[in-house]
């Protein structure tokens, strides 16, 4: 058999990932996206107590354009590895662990996380 | 890091998983179906020392969460034993930093009430 030299391409736009692998890699994002972060969150502490004034800042900061686009962000984040996380919690215990239900689930984590993160730009 | 790693750091990372689901859950109720928190309400609830003990369990079991998953990522992702000493290192001095910055804010915004 003649062993061709041809490149393999791994086109990731082009590969399916399984629902619960997007899930889960969800999960992973959604953390390091929670981790950049904590600064802004411990920052916001400081300034909420440190006056009125600085509390009242903070709120609008949190109303700018900017700041609402951020606020959808972590919505989604927390959304997202928050119910990946009980999904990752109750499989370690067995519940919802077969094929089935798992992509059921997967699937039920992505859409519940975006609806979230859209009910946060309609309230916000 | 003995402490923090190993069957230590699963267990860490699931116990305060549950902690932080409980604030979590508590916190989004309350801002979901109550008014909107106003200046004076978070300033006088989080004075008192029962609040400001139950604010720093939260900031422990967020910072141990985030100590285990920064540590996870960095392990899967960062192969040189260097660069991966700087970047733990740096994680960890961060989050030291955050821990003794509340337990700051907080004492002296209990003790000032």
């Amino acid at each position: 058999m003649q062993r061709t030299h041809r490149p393999t391409f791994l086109n990731l736009a082009r590969i399916r990932f399984p629902v619960g692998a997007v899930a889960s890699i969800g999960h992973r994002i959604s953390g390091i996206v929670l981790v950049c972060a904590l600064p802004f969150v411990f920052y916001a502490l400081e300034r909420s107590l440190r006056s009125e004034a600085a509390f009242g800042a903070m709120i609008e900061l949190m109303r700018s354009p900017a700041g609402r686009a951020a606020l959808v962000l972590l919505a989604w984040a927390s959304a997202h590895h928050l119910f990946a996380g009980i999904r990752h919690l109750l499989m370690d215990v067995g519940v919802g662990a077969s094929l089935g239900a798992a992509r059921t689930s997967a699937y039920a984590t992505l859409g519940v996380a975006v609806a979230v993160a859209a009910a946060t730009a309609l309230l916000a | 890091m003995k402490l923090f790693s190993g069957r230590r750091a699963f267990v860490l990372q699931r116990l305060s998983a549950l902690v932080l689901l409980a604030y979590f859950t508590a916190g989004a109720l309350r801002l979901a179906l109550g008014p909107p928190v106003t200046y004076v309400q978070w300033q006088t609830w989080s004075a008192q020392p029962l609040a400001a003990a139950a604010l720093l369990v939260l900031v422990a079991a967020l910072l141990g969460h985030v100590w285990v998953g920064i540590r996870d990522v960095v392990l899967d992702y960062v192969h040189s034993p260097g660069l991966r000493l700087a970047v733990l290192g740096a994680a960890a001095a961060g989050l030291a930093f955050l821990a003794s910055w509340t337990v700051l804010i907080l004492v002296a915004h209990v003790n000032s009430a």
